[in-house]
């Protein structure tokens, strides 16, 4: 690795740990290896949004380039995001693309990761069906997004009903994170998301 | 032996080593020997032979007199031999011996060879000898004429009484010894011949002399407040003015370039984080945005604007505020205002245009920046050449791309078509064809690369790349 990275990453992890952010809990950085190259980030979800409550987990990837190249960042923690994978995680953030700038730092990627949990970008999704339902029906969406924070993220707002439609589909033998995308996907109607599970 | 008719014929051609430095080696130079600033000019023909042009003016040779001279011909001073009958001798102002107290040798001298040859002449010699000596101010004209006539009753000119000539004591010495220090300072008048005196080296420079005090031979100027050395003049009012205002002058630079470290010193590079100025020698310079006030380092911005992953608007774009930026300038140190920094960058454009365009070459070249290029644009011979604008910019685009190649395949053809019908038309055709892919679509060329990344959308071009510095 690149000297300039891991030095980099050496000062920003400070920078992290001692900035207020951190002391209100809203980030964190935690090392995985000694050589800067990986780390464990970890956001809560903002206030006021459907994410609240809950605490997200982010794989950071430092490249040798960094910081002249943006590290790579994907979600751990599953969740209903029109701008982030619900199969991989993947994030579509345009300054972990092509806007990204050699003065951002961990802390300030992470903090935009929190801005684009309260103000999705559905013109420009990563997962197009949770885009879709975004656009479409945003109450479903609100929802969804508040199930899967309880079921991953440790949020605090336990749907009963979904949990019930997919208990129902778990024991029709369907994996339970499975029926629950497949649920999610269809706007909770049973009936399709049976009906696409044993197509 | 040079003719010396043919020296005075040819009175146009001066002899340069005798205009210049009194003395010509050159045995029997014709030219004629003329000396600065004076305007007689007479040619002799001393013992040894050579022809040595003299003035007039000259003083007699003591040597000479005592037939020893050693210079022999190149002597600056008269060899001559008084001709008995000859009155009106030049006068030889006050290089002749003067005082009567003292016969002087070459007095004496020319009485013994006058004596030598007739009577007469020693009177002649005395009597001119004692009108001159009347001239001076101490003459006495009638002690004069007693020592010349006892001067002129010694032996003849023979080598073995020289030792019987009086000895020759030079006047200054005769009339009253001088001690050094009236030397230096004649009149005695402190305040005037002080104010020349120069400044004690080593008082001046380290503060401390070797030498005692009141020993030392330069005066010890009294010490500056503003630098600390013993540098004022005591006596001179315009030294210790220039002075006072060198150390203004120098304590000004100083507090600048305090400034400038305090200001930088603490300043970190927003790409690699690290306090420029605690980087590694030779990285310790800061790269300043002129549209803009955030802080890198040179090596970082310049690294980051020439990152080929993102658009041209991304990295010519402040990595801070995303505020674009034409160039970066180099510099030592950080500027806060604005005055401070658009001097700089007058300053690195001075300095840049300056130096020869790379790309221009001397005229070899073309310069995709045209007249907007920051460096010369001269031809070997140093004329400046005016290129004009910067041609357009032509982005590098897919659909561009593949109808220019279009175009060009469609004309190749074309031409593949024409070779068969006619070799003659073929070649006007292929010509034609080469011309039009050499300029319009030079940009598709190899050489595209290159000229891409020195143009972004703004139309502006990047210098960044340049590596330049201000020394």
């Amino acid at each position: 690795m690149a000297n300039i990275a891991a030095q980099r990453i050496r000062r920003e992890f400070k920078e992290v740990i001692k900035s207020e952010e951190v002391a209100k809990c809203a980030i964190k950085v935690e090392l995985l290896n000694d050589s800067y190259t990986e780390l464990k980030g970890e956001i809560t979800g903002p206030p006021d949004t459907a994410y609240e409550g809950g605490t997200f987990v982010l794989e950071i990837k430092v490249p040798e380039t960094y910081p002249f190249n943006p590290p790579k960042v994907r979600f751990i923690t599953k969740i209903w995001h029109p701008n982030i994978s619900s199969v991989t995680g993947a994030i579509c953030l345009d300054i972990l693309k092509d806007q990204w700038a050699a003065a951002m730092t961990l802390r300030t990627v992470l903090l935009s990761l929190q801005a684009l949990l309260s103000a999705a970008e559905p013109d420009d999704p990563q997962d197009a069906v949770v885009a879709k339902q975004f656009k479409e029906n945003i109450e479903m969406f609100q929802m969804t997004a508040r199930h899967w924070t309880n079921v991953y993220a440790g949020g605090p707002h336990v749907n009963k009903e979904c949990d019930d439609k997919i208990k129902r589909l778990v024991d029709m033998g369907v994996e339970e994170h499975q029926a629950r995308v497949a649920l999610s996907s269809y706007n909770w109607d049973i009936e399709r998301a049976t009906e696409q599970l044993f197509s | 032996m040079a003719d010396s008719n043919q020296g005075f014929s040819d009175t146009q051609k001066f002899c340069f080593d005798y205009y210049e430095r009194n003395v010509c080696k050159k045995p029997g130079c014709s030219l004629t020997h003329k000396r600065k600033n004076h305007i007689d000019v007479v040619q002799v023909k001393p013992r040894d032979g050579c022809v040595i042009g003299r003035l007039k003016t000259a003083p007699l040779c003591r040597y000479f007199l005592r037939g020893y001279c050693t210079h022999a011909g190149n002597c600056r001073f008269r060899h001559e031999i008084i001709p008995v009958n000859m009155r009106n001798v030049p006068n030889t102002n006050s290089n002749q011996p003067s005082s009567t107290n003292t016969p002087s040798t070459s007095a004496t001298e020319l009485q013994n060879a006058n004596k030598s040859e007739d009577k007469r002449a020693s009177r002649a010699e005395s009597s001119v000898h004692a009108s001159a000596a009347s001239n001076m101010n101490n003459g006495k004209p009638g002690e004069a004429a007693v020592n010349n006539a006892e001067g002129a009753a010694c032996s003849p000119l023979k080598d073995s009484l020289w030792v019987n000539a009086p000895e020759f004591v030079p006047k200054s010495i005769a009339t009253k010894p001088l001690s050094y220090a009236a030397a230096v300072n004649p009149t005695g008048a402190v305040g005037n011949n002080n104010s020349t005196k120069q400044l004690c080296p080593y008082a001046n420079k380290d503060g401390f002399c070797k030498y005692p005090p009141g020993e030392c031979s330069y005066l010890h100027g009294e010490i500056c407040d503003l630098c600390g050395n013993a540098a004022l003049h005591p006596y001179d009012e315009e030294l210790r003015k220039k002075h006072r205002q060198d150390c203004i002058k120098q304590h000004e630079k100083n507090m600048e370039l305090s400034f400038a470290i305090a200001r930088s010193k603490e300043k970190s590079c927003g790409i690699c984080f690290e306090v420029i100025m605690e980087k590694a020698n030779g990285e310790q310079r800061f790269g300043i945005l002129p549209n803009c006030n955030h802080c890198f380092c040179l090596s970082c911005i310049r690294k980051w604007r020439q990152a080929r992953q993102f658009e041209n608007k991304i990295i010519r774009a402040c990595p801070e505020c995303r505020v674009t930026s034409d160039f970066v300038c180099p510099s030592l140190f950080w500027v806060d205002t604005k005055e401070d920094k658009n001097k700089l960058i007058d300053d690195y454009k001075t300095a840049l245009s300056t130096k020869d365009c790379k790309y221009f070459d001397k005229g070899v070249g073309k310069c995709p920046f045209g007249n907007k290029c920051f460096y010369r644009h001269a031809f070997p011979d140093g004329r400046v050449c005016d290129v004009g604008p910067p041609p357009r910019q032509r982005r590098r685009g897919p659909g561009l791309d593949n109808a220019a190649i279009e175009v060009l395949q469609v004309r190749a053809e074309f031409i593949h078509l024409y070779r068969i019908i006619e070799f003659n038309l073929q070649q006007v055709i292929l010509w034609d064809f080469l011309d039009e892919r050499d300029n319009p679509w030079q940009s598709l060329a190899e050489d595209l690369e290159d000229l891409a990344d020195f143009f972004s959308d703004s139309e502006e071009s990047d210098w960044s790349d340049y590596d330049l510095f201000i020394s």
